[in-house]
C-alpha cells in the first residue's frame, strides 16, 4: 500500500496527457497509468524498448508497483521511477545542455521506431538531467508506430529545441531565456523573423525553418484528419536531418563572458585561491549534508571540492557560458554529481504555466542542506543592489541547515570596481552589518579571514 | 486515437516535402559514397558510423 488515498497529492504539471498522471506519495513521485494507455505500456516492456533504453541510461528506469493509490476507475498500473535529485526547466539550461537534450530524444525516437513505437510528444520537458547527463523522463511518450504517419511531434520537437539552438547558434544570445515566455517553444514564422539572412542558404535550416513556416502559414487547420503517406524509411531520414542539423551548432565558449576568466585574473592571486581552498576543505570537511547548492559557481572550481565527497551538487550561476562550459567540463570528466544549471540569484525562474503550478519557481526546488556562495555577496549588494537584510533573508529561504559564505568588504578591489560609477550603495556594508544581518537566521558556528585579503569565510548554521 | 498535441496539418505536409527532398539528397550521397568507394577500394562507409 503506497499510502491512504487522501495523503496523495497529484502534481499539477501533470494534467496534458490522459495515458496516466504523476502523484506524490510518502514523499515520492509515483506515476499512475490509465487503461486507455495499456496497450502501449505493454508493448514499451514486451518490445524490448524499455530494456534497450535504460540499458544505455537513455530513459529513467522504474518498477511497477502494483496498488491502485488513487482508486481510479481508469487505473491500470503504478510505476515508481527512479527518483531524480533535482528538477530544472529548459530555460535554466546552457546551451550544451539543451543541444543534447534534443540529441538524446532524437536518439530515443530513433531506437524506438526501430522496436515498433514512436514519441508521441516532443517538448523539452521531458528531459531531465541526472548523474551528468540528459535522460529522457516520461514513460508514457512511447506510442505503437504507424508507418503510414509522419512524426507527429516534429512539429513540437522543431519549437523546443531546434529552433532555440539555431536562434542561439546564429546570434550568440542566450535564446534559451526566451524559453520561459515560450513554454511550448518558440514557434517557426518566430524563428523565421528572428534568424538572420544568410541562415537561409543553409539547406537544412531553410527546410525545417523557413519552408515549415510558410507551409504553416498558408495551411489553415481543418477538423479533417491529416491523410499522408509516410514510409519508416522516410521518417529515419527525417530524424537523420534534424540529427545533422543540430550536431554543429556551437556557441563561442572562448568568447569573455562576465566571469569565465574570473580565476585568471591577475588581482585575484594564485595564493588567494589556495588559502581560500585550504579554509573551504576546513569547513566542509564535517558536514555530511545530502544536497548541496553552490550559488555564483563560477567554473565550478568549489562545485568539484563539494564534488569530491560523493554529495550531491546543483551549481548555478547567472552566467551561461560559465555553466555551459562547467557542463562540458562535466560530461568528459569522471565528476558526475554536479548539475549545472543557468540561474540568476536576483532574478530567478518564476512559477509558469497552467494555475502557476505547471513548472515551479526556482525558491520552491533550490532548498538545500548546505549552501555555499563564495565571492557572490557584494555582486548581490553593490551591483543589484539588494539590501543586506534581504540578502540574508534570501539565503535563509535556501538554507536548511550550513551556509558557507565569503563576505567582500568594501575596501575589497572587486568591490572598488563595483561602486565606481555608483553615486552610492546601501549602507552599511560592512562584517558587523553582515554579522547582524544574518544572525537573524543563522549562528556562526566558524569564521576565517583569507590571508593576504580582508575576504572573510564564515560556516553558519541556521537557527 | 487520443492524440493530445495537434500536429497540425501543415506539420505533415512540411514533412512530406522535407523527406521528398532528403530522399533525393541521400540517394545522390549514396552513389557518390558507391563512387568513392569504387576508387578507395575497402574503405568503411561512413554510414556505417551510426551507433544505434
Amino acid at each position: 500500500m503506497i499510502n491512504e488515498p487522501t495523503a496523495i497529492q497529484h502534481h499539477p504539471a501533470s494534467f496534458k496527457d490522459p495515458s496516466g498522471f504523476i502523484f506524490k506519495a510518502n514523499g515520492k513521485f509515483y506515476r499512475q497509468i490509465n487503461r486507455s494507455y495499456a496497450e502501449n505500456y505493454d508493448l514499451l516492456m514486451s518490445s524490448g524498448l524499455y530494456k534497450v533504453l535504460t540499458e544505455k541510461k537513455l530513459l529513467i528506469p522504474h518498477t511497477e508497483v502494483i496498488d491502485n493509490a488513487n482508486q481510479s476507475p481508469d487505473w491500470y498500473k503504478t510505476i515508481l521511477p527512479e527518483q531524480l535529485p533535482f528538477i530544472s526547466y529548459p530555460y535554466e539550461w546552457s546551451f550544451d545542455e539543451l543541444k543534447d537534450a534534443a540529441m538524446v530524444t532524437l536518439r530515443v525516437l530513433k531506437i524506438a521506431v526501430k522496436h515498433g513505437m514512436v514519441l508521441k510528444d516532443g517538448t523539452s520537458f521531458n528531459i531531465q538531467f541526472y548523474e551528468g547527463r540528459p535522460v529522457f523522463i516520461d514513460t508514457l511518450s512511447f506510442e505503437e508506430y504507424d508507418e503510414t504517419k509522419p512524426w507527429i511531434a516534429y512539429r513540437q520537437f522543431c519549437e523546443c529545441f531546434l529552433f532555440p539552438l539555431l536562434i542561439e547558434h546564429y546570434h550568440k544570445i542566450d535564446a534559451q531565456k526566451l524559453l520561459s515566455v515560450y513554454l511550448e517553444g518558440i514557434p517557426a514564422s518566430t524563428t523565421a523573423k528572428l534568424l538572420p539572412f544568410k541562415s537561409r542558404f543553409k539547406l537544412s535550416t531553410w527546410l525545417h525553418v523557413y519552408l515549415q513556416a510558410s507551409v504553416s502559414a498558408k495551411n489553415k487547420p481543418t477538423s479533417k484528419p491529416a491523410t499522408a503517406s509516410f514510409s519508416k524509411t522516410k521518417l529515419l531520414n527525417l530524424i537523420q536531418s534534424l540529427q545533422n542539423a543540430i550536431k554543429p551548432l556551437r556557441v563561442e565558449t572562448s568568447l569573455q563572458s562576465t566571469w569565465n576568466n574570473y580565476y585568471d585574473e591577475t588581482i585575484l592571486s594564485k595564493n588567494y585561491l589556495d588559502e581560500k581552498e585550504k579554509i573551504f576543505r576546513d569547513f566542509i570537511s564535517n558536514i555530511n549534508d545530502g544536497r548541496t547548492m553552490d550559488v555564483g559557481c563560477n567554473d565550478g572550481y568549489f562545485s568539484k571540492i563539494l564534488a569530491e565527497k560523493n554529495r550531491n551538487i546543483i551549481a548555478v550561476d547567472f552566467d551561461s557560458q560559465c555553466v555551459n562550459k562547467l557542463y562540458l567540463d562535466i560530461k568528459s570528466g569522471t565528476t558526475k554529481n554536479i548539475l549545472p544549471f543557468c540561474i540568476d540569484l536576483t532574478n530567478p525562474s518564476p512559477a509558469l504555466g497552467f494555475n502557476h503550478l505547471e513548472r515551479q519557481s526556482f525558491a520552491e526546488r533550490a532548498k538545500s542542506d548546505t549552501v555555499t556562495a563564495l565571492a557572490l555577496i557584494h555582486h548581490i549588494v553593490l551591483s543589484k543592489n539588494v539590501p543586506l537584510a534581504d540578502v540574508a533573508r534570501m539565503f535563509a529561504e535556501l538554507t536548511i541547515n550550513h551556509l558557507i559564505i565569503e563576505f567582500v568588504p568594501i575596501t575589497d578591489e572587486k568591490s572598488k570596481q563595483l561602486i565606481a560609477n555608483k553615486a552610492t550603495y546601501h549602507k552599511p556594508y560592512s562584517p558587523e552589518a553582515f554579522e547582524k544581518n544574518f544572525s537573524s537566521y543563522f549562528e556562526t558556528e566558524r569564521k576565517a579571514i583569507i590571508p593576504g585579503t580582508e575576504r572573510i569565510l564564515y560556516r553558519l548554521k541556521k537557527r | 486515437m487520443l492524440l493530445y498535441i495537434d500536429p497540425g496539418s501543415g506539420s505533415y505536409l512540411v514533412q512530406m516535402i522535407i523527406a521528398g527532398v532528403l530522399a533525393g539528397l541521400f540517394y545522390f550521397k549514396n552513389l557518390w559514397l558507391k563512387v568513392k568507394s569504387f576508387f578507395t577500394k575497402g574503405k568503411k562507409d561512413e554510414a556505417a558510423e551510426n551507433e544505434d
